[in-house]
């Protein structure tokens, strides 16, 4: 698959999570974001450090900002399972508005072409860092890292594009 | 005269898989570093990006050639080699092998199939946590748990269960290990998305030797736990 890119519609997919009374769910990604303003946003690994102490805390520090421009829901994925996710998650009890899903399979990862191979790390493969804005399901802004890098994909860039 | 067998069945796993004509791309279970299942064919393979961690110099997990096709361990078995990490107590990733693990020791290994998992976190590890005391006072000189997560996932996870020394947590992160044993569990196809993990099992091995093995059924906990293992010591 190549990369999403801006002008394209997102593909759909399942992706899942613990709800509040740590129920499994899954969810559509198009069932979110139809008729919507999405960011969907997404780190290679929970608990690593550039995503948890940087890429994180940016999106849910900015979150009422985000709503106020419009942003209906702020969505972060990770390969990683639910069980994970929702781990990760509880390290985070000011978030009020992220959502954090699992892509376990990495199927959604792929179906946005957007999949980084991190076997030699031993973290088999995972999404890239990026950032998108998505408005009733088009891609409005796409910001990918290239590597590991965390520069575009930041909740910043995405505010000022709004 | 199991090990017989099961040298048996290993070679004629192996030689089914090399007589068959197109071996480039084996069954998805025992490809390696894939977590998915086969329907996902899209070929896009990223050249690995040279990511940055904080603490360390890049470390290299690949195994060389072929990934092994392995029947499943049974006592009696040498264990393979294979890299296992994890963070040490000053946040530096590490690896260790399974022979600095085990050979000319007394080890205890056991295995999840996840990190944060209701039965891994509230029955299993604690388990073993607690009896390591009692397992160490039998000549046991290593205590280790083994996932098929990455080592992130497992430092956040001892932490969660404020785990010390009495128990290593160690990542097979791209599933190595558990296949070159056997071990693996295929969960791709659960909605869930947990990818390939491990059998839930415990083995006591001496000098590199599977003495005992209890292995479990898929994430079943029935004969897997530290009881079990005092007992069978």
């Amino acid at each position: 698959m190549a990369p999403i890119a801006v002008g394209d519609s997102i593909p759909d997919g399942t992706l899942a999570y613990f709800d509040e009374q740590d129920q499994l769910q899954s969810v559509s990604i198009h069932s979110l974001a139809a008729g919507k303003k999405v960011i969907l946003f997404a780190v290679p690994g929970a608990f690593t450090p550039t995503c948890s102490m940087k890429h994180v805390p940016g999106f849910i520090d900015r979150a009422d900002e985000l709503k106020s421009k419009g942003v209906d829901e702020i969505l972060c994925i990770s390969v990683n399972d639910p069980f994970v996710m929702k781990a990760w998650a509880k390290t985070y009890p000011d978030n009020k508005h992220v959502k954090f899903l699992a892509d376990g399979s990495a199927s959604y990862t792929k179906a946005l072409g957007l999949e980084l191979d991190l076997s030699e790390k031993g973290l088999g493969t995972r999404s890239r860092r990026f950032a998108l804005l998505v408005e009733d399901l088009k891609v409005k802004v796409a910001n990918v890292e290239a590597g590991g890098e965390f520069t575009v994909s930041s909740a910043e860039v995405i505010l000022k594009a709004l | 005269m199991a090990m017989a067998a099961a040298a048996t069945s290993a070679s004629f796993a192996l030689a089914k898989l090399l007589s068959s004509p197109k071996i480039k791309q084996p069954i998805s279970l025992l490809a390696p570093h894939k977590k998915t299942n086969s329907i996902f064919s899209s070929s896009a393979s990223f050249t690995p990006f040279p990511l940055k961690f904080h603490h360390s110099k890049p470390l290299n997990f690949s195994t060389t050639g072929a990934p092994k096709i392995s029947a499943t361990i049974s006592s009696g078995d040498k264990l393979p080699d294979a890299t296992l990490s994890y963070f040490d107590s000053s946040d530096e990733l590490k690896t260790v092998s399974v022979s600095e693990l085990t050979t000319n020791k007394k080890a205890i290994l056991f295995a999840v199939p996840g990190a944060f998992t209701p039965t891994c976190s509230q029955k299993h590890l604690p388990g073993f946590v607690e009896k390591a005391g009692e397992l160490k006072a039998k000549g046991m000189d290593t205590i280790a748990c083994i996932s098929v997560n990455d080592a992130f996932v497992m430092k956040a996870w001892k932490k969660d269960l404020n785990i010390g020394d009495e128990v290593l947590l160690l990542s097979d992160g791209n599933g190595d290990f558990t296949k070159a044993i056997g071990c693996e569990l295929d969960l791709s196809d659960k909605p869930i998305g947990l990818g390939v993990r491990s059998r839930r099992y415990a083995m006591y091995v001496e000098d590199g030797v599977v003495k005992i093995l209890n292995l479990e059924e898929g994430g079943a906990f029935n004969v897997s736990s530290a009881e079990d293992m005092l007992k069978a010591l």
